[in-house]
């Protein structure tokens, strides 16, 4: 570049600084570098005078790189940006120094805080000569929306967004959108009829032409980036004409083949070619190819020569459909634990077989409840009214080895179905069988008084196990509140099994991108702040598909999630960062293998070579150290700044060890920075180089640092980073097998991945691998000597 | 009285370290088969070891009356070895000299060990003579009923087996013994 005319600011920080760190000293020192035009300390460089002061000087001196040396750049650091753009140089030819919270708020020892702040502002001094002008880039987006899953969370997102303008392709891989919501009876604590409110909405979605339902689809492949999404949708043939269906279901009458119904949970069966429940949307018929006689074994097709609109089409084959979308929704729902005798046995026990389901008819499941409720309740063994019925909580759930939450909707349901159960027979004795009674939303607890008040009993205590007694059933568990053990016979049991993440969520998150958390529902960003994003930019979740709930809640989390649609959207345009990785074409021998490591997805090795999405790229850098032919580089945090950094932080004599800490540079140096808020003290030996992941820095920067005066590095990563603990742990692990070549022990290199609280741990680190760098000893001259000619003489 | 020590010897004893875990659902003791026969359920014995109540776990009838079946452990959503569990309390109730509900169960347990102690195995005959009591007519005539129909299956023997030298076993019952004795 041209003449670096470097402008570098001290701040006093009214104190907070100057009363440790001795910044006449430190001035005196920075003049000396290198391209350094002009150093000024003041007493606070926020404030107006010393912004002013800053464009002054850029004006006035034709200063073409600025550092501020002052507080944490996640304090300032737009603020002095805002000046470098008022005095016309790009902002991204600022940077800051972090001489408060990193350094005079964490050591006492003056000398040795002066020391360190010499060494930082230096570092910045060499590395903004290689910084480059950058600009924000803005891209548009497609407006239009896909939605995954047609249950209560989709069909609100699409009426959601449809109202609010966008175009929406709401895409359910049933014949009908409504999912579970369509099968309840009633709601609690209202007692709402589900289908009543439901079905308006289902309706609805059918007649808004901003939505359009794409039902018997699933997607197989998701491309592209945010903002301009490929979804590929994979469209099962119906073998019925949905325009023709006028669903007189003369068909159905005439079919020869029976199946179990998959909307009455099995309770009944329907015929081979069906409709999905009276209400369905699409309201048409559907072949169900594998019970169908034609399909197996070439005969029948009778429904053909019955149907009345000629809506019957054998000949309809499997589509494959693109739809090019801005933003995606997950919201695939949840299925519920088959609680059988399952061969599915947890560790070496068998956790639900004591229950009995499947081995007597009058065992079922509250969704079967549900389902037994519409058909006029009864026994499913005899036809007859159930007079005592025990509902068993918890079956499956709140286990440790086995699934560990809660399903949340258990104990209400139950004493809805106790007060239904009466409503219907009033000689009827509902027991409900619990662990915890958990009535957490609004007029739960209310709802729950009245069971207790219309005398269902509640026995406290885990089923030990249900046992078939011929035409009923036998009941055992301990009452614990009394002390004595229950044995009973019922009519009927009915389970409250644990619920899952419904079928295909594990491959769904493959395919977007996106995580999966310990329990398996999709991982939304953060837990408080971000619970309806994801890791990857324009997808969206809503719904049982991030976690069990009740319907109110899905709704309420759906409106948001709707919103964060909106927003993301909703200018036309997405504003890109500059800071992202790009290929330098002239090094790249089309390998592929930082394709493998990007966690976003976003290299793509393509006919005219590996290219990286600029909009899908985060920035984080873990795909440049595994170039083998050093062909990426990262805007704002180029190799050669990264460096010069390294080099200028390293400079200096003395006998203390000097060790530098690559800080992941959201949360990790938001932990380092909340340790200088909270003033606790660490060792001045640390210096700490922010970087956008610790995955970022390579063996050749490891090496860099040695030669230059470095004798212990230490890597920190946000745990919130797509670079997970083991990512780091192998990403360090193997840099630390070359060093042997250079007779570098292993053990001067030390990772962790740390939360934005856990500066303790950070502290703690800093302190301990201090210890040990120390006891090494420094690094002998002849070995850095070694390691700068193996790096090509140094520059 | 409250012992806060007694959770620390428990987390110790081999299956008590998750101890804590247990939420008092019950269903142990609805799953126990022998719970009829107990005076605390096993879900209430835990609950008194949360609590620090040696004294009453200890003398309680339900450690020596649990047959180790593992009903309850396999269904525990906890994962709490229970039998393991009261297995430590018979142990802890033996070595503190707490004398049990039930006479004849600790002196079962002590004869029995003594006995596979002696011989490397057990000799049921000498076992059952041992805890009869002499006075007991009706026990010895029914036990010696059917005493004689297992002798006749071959299912026991009058004399006891004797073991293998090589397997050195009496030698390591006295170090084992040598070793737990309580230190001086």
């Amino acid at each position: 570049m041209k003449q670096p005319k470097i402008g570098v600011y001290i701040c006093h920080c009214g104190g907070n600084i100057s009363d440790t760190v001795d910044v006449a000293k430190v001035k005196e020192a920075i003049l000396k570098c290198k391209g350094v035009e002009i150093c000024e300390t003041y007493e606070y460089m926020c404030s107006k005078p010393g912004q002013d002061m800053i464009e002054r000087n850029i004006k006035e001196r034709g200063l073409n790189r600025v550092v501020v040396a002052s507080c944490s750049p996640r304090m300032h650091l737009d603020t002095f940006r805002g000046a470098a753009k008022r005095a016309e140089l790009n902002p991204y030819l600022l940077e800051m120094a972090n001489i408060r919270e990193q350094c005079s708020w964490v050591h006492d020892n003056k000398e040795s805080a002066t020391d360190k702040a010499t060494s930082l502002i230096r570092g910045l001094a060499e590395r903004v000569k290689y910084l480059e002008p950058l600009e924000t880039k803005t891209m548009p987006v497609n407006r239009d929306v896909a939605v995954i899953g047609g249950g209560i969370a989709g069909v609100l997102a699409s009426i959601e967004l449809a109202d609010k303008g966008y175009k929406v392709y709401l895409i359910e891989r049933n014949p009908s959108i409504g999912g579970h919501m369509a099968q309840l009876s009633k709601t609690f604590p209202t007692l709402d009829c589900s289908a009543c409110i439901l079905t308006p909405k289902m309706v609805y979605v059918s007649q808004n032409p901003n939505i359009e339902i794409v039902d018997m689809a699933e997607p197989t492949a998701v491309n592209g980036s945010p903002g301009n999404y490929e979804l590929t949708l994979k469209i099962r043939p119906r073998y019925v004409d949905k325009e023709k269906c006028i669903s007189c279901g003369e068909c159905a009458k005439v079919c020869p083949s029976k199946k179990w119904s998959r909307h009455e949970e099995g309770l009944t069966q329907e015929k081979a070619i069906y409709l999905p429940f009276k209400q369905a949307v699409p309201n048409a018929y559907v072949i169900d190819r594998d019970q169908c006689l034609w399909f197996n074994k070439g005969v029948c097709k009778v429904c053909e020569k019955f149907c009345k609109g000629k809506a019957i089409k054998f000949d309809q084959r499997e589509e494959t459909r693109q739809l090019n979308v801005g933003a995606i929704v997950a919201c695939t729902g949840y299925q519920q634990l088959d609680p059988s005798i399952s061969k599915e046995v947890l560790d070496g026990w068998d956790v639900f077989s004591q229950y009995s389901f499947g081995l007597h008819p009058d065992v079922v499941t509250n969704l079967q409840f549900e389902r037994l409720m519409l058909q006029g309740m009864h026994r499913p063994s005899n036809g007859k009214p159930p007079k005592k019925v025990a509902f068993v909580l918890c079956v499956g759930s709140r286990m440790d080895r086995g699934i560990q939450y809660c399903c949340k909707i258990g104990c209400m349901n139950a004493i809805k179905h106790s007060l239904l159960l009466l409503k219907a027979f009033p000689e009827a004795e509902p027991w409900v069988f619990y662990t915890d009674i958990r009535a957490h939303g609004k007029g739960y607890e209310e709802f729950y008084s009245k069971a207790r008040d219309h005398n269902v009993k509640f026995i406290r205590g885990r089923v030990a196990e249900v046992v078939p007694n011929g035409d009923d059933l036998i009941l055992r568990a301990e009452d614990t509140i009394l002390g004595k053990h229950i044995e009973e016979h019922f009519d009927m049991v009915v389970l409250s099994p644990a619920l899952l993440p419904n079928s295909g969520t594990g491959q769904l998150a493959k395919m977007l991108g996106i995580d999966l958390g310990p329990d398996n529902f999709f991982l939304e960003r953060h837990h408080k702040l971000r619970p309806v994003d994801t890791k990857m930019e324009g997808i969206y979740l809503a719904g049982c598909a991030v976690g069990p709930k009740d319907i109110r809640e899905t709704t309420v989390e759906t409106m948001a999630t709707a919103s964060k649609v909106a927003t993301f959207l909703g200018k036309g345009e997405i504003s890109l960062s500059p800071e992202k990785a790009h290929i330098i074409p002239e090094k790249c021998n089309n390998c592929g293998e930082c394709v493998k490591y990007c966690p976003y997805k976003a290299i793509e090795s393509t006919s005219k070579g590996i290219a990286i999405n600029s909009i899908s790229c985060t920035g984080c850098g873990i795909c440049i150290p595994k170039c083998p032919t050093e062909a990426i580089d990262l805007k704002q945090s180029t190799d050669a700044e990264l460096t010069a950094q390294i080099q200028g932080t390293c400079e200096g004599d003395g006998d203390k060890p000097r060790i530098l800490a690559f800080l992941e540079k959201t949360t990790a140096y938001g932990s380092a920075d909340l340790a200088g808020q909270t003033r606790i003290q660490y060792t001045p030996d640390v210096r700490i180089i922010a970087v956008p992941s610790a995955g970022r820095v390579g063996l050749k920067h490891v090496l860099t640092a040695f030669a230059s005066g470095a004798d212990g590095l230490i890597f920190i990563e946000g745990d919130d980073s797509p670079f997970r603990e083991d990512g780091v742990r192998d990403h360090v692990n193997s840099m630390k097998k070359e060093l042997g070549k250079f007779g570098v022990e292993s053990l001067r290199l030390v990772s962790m991945t740390t939360t934005l609280p856990q500066f303790d741990k950070v502290v703690n680190l800093f302190q301990t691998f201090d210890e040990r760098v120390t006891k090494m000893g420094r690094i002998a001259p002849e070995k850095r000597k070694k390691i700068l000619e193996a790096l090509g003489g140094g520059k | 009285m409250s012992d806060p020590s007694f959770i620390e010897e428990i987390k110790k004893m081999p299956g008590g370290g998750n101890i804590l875990d247990c939420i008092q659902c019950g269903i142990c003791a609805g799953s126990c088969h022998a719970r009829f026969a107990m005076d605390y359920s096993p879900m209430q014995v835990l609950k008194m070891a949360h609590l620090g109540l040696k004294k009453e776990v200890l003398s309680s009838s339900t450690i020596w009356i649990c047959a180790s079946c593992y009903t309850c452990a396999s269904r525990c959503p906890r994962g709490l070895n229970i039998p393991a569990i009261m297995s430590g309390f018979k142990n802890m109730a033996m070595k503190s000299n707490v004398p049990a509900p039930i006479a004849l169960k600790p002196k079962f347990h002590k004869t029995f060990t003594e006995i596979v102690q002696k011989y490397g195995r057990m000799h049921e005959p000498e076992l059952q003579v041992k805890l009869t009591e002499k006075t007991d007519v009706g026990a010895l005539m029914h036990n010696a009923s059917l005493g004689l129909r297992m002798l006749r299956k071959g299912k026991i023997s009058l004399q006891a087996s004797k073991l293998n030298p090589e397997t050195h076993f009496t030698e390591i019952v006295k170090n084992v013994l040598k070793e737990e004795a309580p230190k001086k």
